[in-house]
């Protein structure tokens, strides 16, 4: 069963895979495995995004495919899995969109990270404040236009400035590439999900 | 003798003119850059750049005099829109190609698609296309019967507060024709002190890929991807649908003069070559054709990573119009469409943000030397908005190096 969900999930059948992920589950599947499952899944998804043969639009459908999954699935799971980590992650100050932010966030928490989503258009103060708090292995920073990049500027530095050295910190967006990553002083950069999720991977240590 | 303005325009217009017909210009035509920087630079507050005419206006002007290019296309975009707005116009092209994208016509409509700066977001932000889920997909059949009635009926009442009943649309057209007025004196301004300045006038009128004003306009992207696979058939029915409406309203002004229609693509990187060809190229081609078969060349935004697709570019006839690449390496492109297709850009614009003025002149020595022989290529960012910090001496360094090397 793992195999055929995991081949309906990658081959992006919606209706098929969360058929067969509830038959499962309703048959006394183990919510764990079919976590894992999906976890998998989703890591392959990102491979082949990666390598070209797979776009935004299967991105965004197997994200959707996976949070529908996890809909009945996380409820028959007791007790925290164990995390590779921490994201605070949030689009920076003047800048509103979501869509990229949110695309990351799927990926990055089906491959087991805990993430904290702030919102978007987040003043360089929140940010310092919600890191502060949370204390978190990898701080993410999204932005789309290109008004976003000094923001990120501003947001890096503040929290530098704050004594926060110990988390790692990874910018993207459509409008980062190295260039932006070194005016930063980010210690990353990615401009889509899945070249994101292998960084945070590599952030905190985790051998593929 | 320094050359009047009028010869200037004439050499600039002549620049880009023969770019298009893929021919090598005396120099390559640099097509400015825009965005932020020009009420930055003015002194003005990004509130006012999208509600008084008249600091706007000079804003333009002086940012056009101190940064001159070949071409002032990026800079005529002050501000983001309501996507399906023009299209319920439709069957009036008398009135149909007249809404701004300003944020006195966003106060107007009380459009919840857009943020305008001192509104919804803080008064030195950039004006932010936001979208929404405007239409529930049972509606797709609705939408393919009728577009034009579609979107008039039911999707501007739900777009725009100020349009929610037909009590209120009344006062909120006739409001916004009263506007008009104070719009038209700014651009009518704003082309005069263009042509002061020695631009060539290079009127130019919008088109859109049907996919995209479904994902951008009706029922946001996510939802729209998603679509795709769930009813597939009913969403290529709708983008066949919208190709007239579109094509009506792009061709509103032909009687005017315009010969160039702007597409900025959206959804092209979303998809993979397979869905492209079914969901988004063929209306796209459609309305590129249509176009032109009215003498309507179209100089095409390909958004994000094109390379995946950019074979089915040369379906369309050679010299059909301009193709400006985002992430795509224009020197990429020029291998597959020497000959065929006039590019544009090739200067990230984190160069401009984040170089150096040496960094920028040798990036532009060597882009020009593989871009320049053989002609058909303009020169600019590959995303036109320069944010409000950028370095003065880098916007400097990027002419002085197209005029060097160019």
């Amino acid at each position: 069963m793992q195999e055929e969900l995991f081949n309906k999930i990658v081959d992006m059948d919606e209706e098929g895979s969360i058929k067969l992920a509830k038959e499962y589950l309703e048959g006394g599947g183990d919510p764990q495995k079919l976590l894992e499952t999906c976890r998998n899944a989703m890591g392959v998804i990102g491979d082949k995004f990666e390598k070209g043969e797979y776009f935004l639009s299967e991105l965004i459908l197997g994200g959707e495919i996976f949070s529908s999954i996890m809909e009945f699935t996380l409820p028959h799971i007791k007790g925290e899995s164990e995390k590779l980590g921490k994201i605070v992650l949030g689009t920076v100050k003047d800048d509103i969109h979501n869509i990229g932010k949110d695309i990351f966030k799927a990926f990055v928490e089906a491959a087991g990270f805990e993430v904290i989503d702030i919102g978007v258009d987040v003043p360089v103060e929140e940010f310092v404040k919600q890191v502060q708090e949370h204390k978190p292995d990898i701080i993410g920073m999204s932005c789309l236009i290109t008004a976003g990049i000094s923001s990120m500027k501003k947001t890096v530095e503040a929290i530098k400035a704050a004594g926060i050295t110990d988390a790692k910190i990874i910018i993207g967006g459509g409008r980062v590439d190295e260039e932006v990553r070194q005016l930063t002083g980010a210690d990353a950069w990615a401009d889509d999900a899945a070249k994101g999720v292998r960084l945070c991977k590599e952030l905190v240590g985790v051998k593929e | 003798m320094a050359k009047s303005a009028q010869e200037l325009a004439k050499e600039r217009l002549a620049r880009i003119e023969a770019a298009i017909n893929l021919q090598e210009p005396d120099r390559v035509p640099l097509s400015g850059i825009g965005g932020d920087i020009i009420p930055a630079y003015a002194g003005i507050t990004h509130h006012e750049y999208c509600y008084d005419y008249d600091k706007t206006r000079q804003a333009l002007k002086k940012f056009h005099r101190d940064f001159p290019s070949d071409w002032s296309f990026a800079a005529g975009f002050t501000g983001v829109g309501v996507p399906p707005l023009t299209y319920a116009f439709a069957d009036h092209p008398d009135v149909s190609a007249v809404f701004a994208m300003y944020g006195t016509v966003h106060d107007l409509l009380g459009d919840v698609c857009t943020r305008y700066p001192g509104r919804e977001i803080g008064e030195n932000c950039s004006p932010q296309f936001v979208g929404g889920t405007f239409m529930k997909p049972e509606e797709y059949d609705l939408l393919s019967e009728d577009p034009v009635g579609f979107i008039a009926d039911k999707l501007l009442p739900r777009i725009c507060k100020n349009l929610e009943t037909p009590r209120k649309a009344m006062a909120t057209w006739v409001r916004l024709g009263m506007e008009y007025g104070k719009i038209s004196a700014f651009m009518q301004g704003v082309s005069e002190d263009m042509e002061e300045l020695g631009y060539p006038s290079m009127p130019i009128t919008m088109g859109m890929a049907p996919l995209d004003l479904i994902g951008d306009g009706f029922r946001d992207v996510t939802n729209v991807m998603l679509d795709i696979r769930r009813y597939p058939e009913k969403v290529k029915k709708a983008c066949e649908a919208l190709v007239e409406p579109i094509l009506k309203v792009g061709l509103a002004l032909k009687p005017l003069g315009v010969k160039l229609a702007f597409i900025p693509l959206h959804l092209n990187e979303y998809l993979s070559p397979k869905l492209y060809k079914e969901f988004y190229w063929p209306y796209l081609k459609e309305i590129i054709l249509g176009l032109l078969k009215e003498g309507i060349k179209s100089p095409v935004f390909f958004e994000g990573r094109h390379d995946a697709h950019l074979d089915t570019i040369l379906e369309l006839p050679a010299g059909w119009g301009i193709a400006q690449f985002d992430k795509t390496d224009v020197r990429l492109a020029k291998k597959v469409l020497k000959g065929h297709t006039c590019i544009m850009g090739g200067i990230p614009i984190s160069l401009i943000i984040s170089g150096t003025p040496e960094k920028i002149d040798a990036y532009v020595k060597e882009l020009l030397e593989e871009m320049k022989p053989g002609g058909g290529y303009i020169l600019t960012a590959n995303v036109s908005v320069a944010p409000k910090d950028t370095p003065i001496e880098n916007m400097h360094a990027l002419i002085k190096a197209v005029e060097k090397y160019g």
